[in-house]
């Protein structure tokens, strides 16, 4: 008599700091999160704390995170469209890098850089679309030898523009909830996370909790990235902070605005830098550090999902 | 049932006000709406509590038919899932919704436009040593290119208001008629600015901007001043219709705390 034989459980799951050591310097990244919504802020100072360097990071529109890695020289080269601390100024130590030439940015829009993961994610090596017609960012470039190009439509005749697709070598989002095989749900918005989550060579999903694969199973509608795409898991409760996680926590407001401020100097941002980030041993220490009583403050009231 | 309006006087409202007015005047009933933060966020927020209840608001994040009740700082700020129809991603709404032909009328801000309605929103210097690295695109080129009408929402300096874009990063009208098709572009291109001292169209003829409205207490010289390119300028300019008391009263219900409309001293 065949038993019912249950499937053992893969478990993929590493803490951020072996997740992070995996990564080498010079690689190439898809960057997760959407303006305030779910960066990888913790993925981020934890590069910092490792040292990591020359990295190129692709992404739509990113804010804090990415001043954080160009600030401490992590990221060299952005493949973006959008990167600014939103409602209250330009992002500080992006603008100081680029002045020092320490960071090169080559400039898309957030639908072509959507497009170029959904090619990556697909196996193609480029995707057309109808933005940049016209425009300097269809002839200005910095490092890549082949920005984009307009291309006639061998059927309609039809002016398309083509970007090339990116295969970065890893993608590193953070999403809700994810079970230990890396079965991932994102609560709210996914921004670009879908598709970009796909096109990295190897994916590091970080998540605010990790469930039992049960939860995953009753409801695998939610499901927008299957374990299949997944190469490791690692939870990460408060990973965004302090920007915001959708059903989650709402942003720290006050914290941006002083991080803002202060990283407009040198000095001011090295002094963040050491506050928060290299003077702390891990994510725990930090918010530790924040302190729970203004966690709790920011979590999510429902049925609000901030 | 139209009622008679009841206009507040020009002492009794801000600049920032009247602009938020003006922005929601150009959405109507229904129509599906593409907008970022800032005073676009208050005035499609005030569109939908007077003339426009029906219009849906999409943010490029992926929050589609919003009906926000606070203030939002980020286009992917959860506050703009309240009563949301769905919460996708970029793909659907500037792929599929965009460049797919449903969106109506978008809004976005600039640091520079030219006299076609061009946008700069990159860099500010010459591309090989900028000065200010700006925020980029973001979804904004992808929303000019391929949006019905497009609203600009800016402050009107004559460093703003330029001759030659220091980058062009969306196209309005780019060198003239039939430039925007010989392109490949979709959208109609740029309907009107709005700025803190008026309201400007585009000449059907000639594509390029041409005053519309002049708001209360400013004159066409002043205009002229802060006007970096040659502005076409109509005999007879009507002064922008003012806000209504009705409209004030919602306007500043919206942003109480006035994070986008400072409130009056």
């Amino acid at each position: 008599m065949p038993n019912l034989v249950e499937a053992p459980i893969e478990d993929k799951r590493l803490t951020l700091k072996e997740a992070v050591k995996l990564v080498p310097d010079g690689a190439h990244l898809f960057w997760g999160g959407f303006g305030f919504q779910r960066p990888p802020m913790a993925f981020a100072h934890e590069m910092v704390r490792q040292g990591k360097r020359n990295m190129t990071i692709y992404t739509c529109g990113s804010e804090m995170d990415l001043d954080i890695l160009v600030g401490a020289k992590v990221a060299s080269r952005l493949e973006v469209a959008f990167y600014a601390i939103e409602g209250i100024g330009l992002a500080p130590n992006i603008q100081r890098r680029m002045r020092e030439k320490t960071v090169e940015i080559e400039d898309y829009t957030n639908l072509a850089m959507a497009l170029r993961f959904l090619g990556g994610a697909l196996g193609v090596p480029f995707m057309p679309l109808k933005s940049m017609l016209g425009t300097d960012m269809l002839t200005k470039k910095r490092f890549r030898e082949k920005k984009a190009e307009v291309f006639t439509c061998p059927f309609t005749g039809e002016k398309v523009v083509l970007v090339p697709s990116v295969r970065p070598d890893f993608s590193i989002v953070h999403v809700s909830r994810v079970d230990r095989e890396g079965n991932a749900q994102i609560d709210g918005i996914k921004g670009e996370d879908v598709e970009g989550a796909r096109a990295g060579k190897k994916l590091i999903v970080m998540a605010e909790e990790i469930v039992d694969t049960e939860f995953i199973r009753v409801q695998p509608d939610q499901t927008v990235i299957p374990n299949i795409y997944v190469t490791y898991v690692v939870e990460c409760p408060w990973g965004s902070y302090p920007m915001m996680v959708y059903n989650y926590y709402d942003y720290d407001m006050e914290h941006i605005r002083r991080y803002y401020e202060q990283c407009k100097t040198e000095e001011g941002w090295q002094k963040y830098c050491e506050e928060y980030i290299t003077s702390v041993n891990n994510h725990m220490e930090f918010l530790q550090k924040i302190g729970i009583e203004r966690l709790l403050k920011l979590k999510a009231k429902k049925p609000f999902a901030y | 049932m139209e009622m008679t309006k009841k206009y507040a006087k020009p002492e009794e409202f801000s600049t920032l006000e009247l602009m938020a007015v003006c922005g929601s005047k150009q959405i109507k009933n229904g129509e599906v709406v593409f907008i970022g933060t800032g005073l676009p966020l208050i005035a499609a927020m005030l569109a939908k509590k007077t003339h426009a209840p029906k219009a849906k608001i999409v943010y490029e994040a992926g929050f589609i038919d919003s009906n926000a009740i606070d203030i939002a700082l980020s286009i992917a700020d959860s506050r703009l899932g309240y009563h949301a129809s769905g919460a996708i991603g970029l793909i659907e709404t500037l792929g599929l919704m965009l460049q797919g032909g449903h969106v109506d009328v978008g809004f976005v801000g600039a640091a520079q436009i030219d006299e076609y309605g061009n946008i700069n929103t990159t860099y500010i210097g010459n591309f090989e040593n900028p000065t200010v690295r700006l925020p980029g695109s973001g979804g904004g080129n992808d929303i000019v290119s391929s949006a019905k009408r497009i609203v600009i929402i800016m402050t009107h300096e004559k460093r703003k208001m330029v001759k030659k874009l220091d980058y062009l990063t969306s196209p309005g009208f780019l060198d003239g008629p039939g430039a925007r098709e010989k392109a490949g572009l979709l959208g109609g291109g740029p309907s009107l600015v709005v700025t803190n001292l008026c309201q400007m169209d585009f000449e059907p003829k000639t594509k390029r901007i041409r005053l519309a409205t002049v708001h209360p207490g400013v004159t066409i010289q002043q205009i002229k001043e802060n006007t970096g390119f040659d502005l076409i300028i109509p005999k007879d300019v009507p002064t922008t219709e003012l806000p209504t008391y009705e409209e004030l009263e919602l306007l500043r219900a919206i942003d109480p705390h006035g994070i986008y409309i400072p409130k009056p001293k």
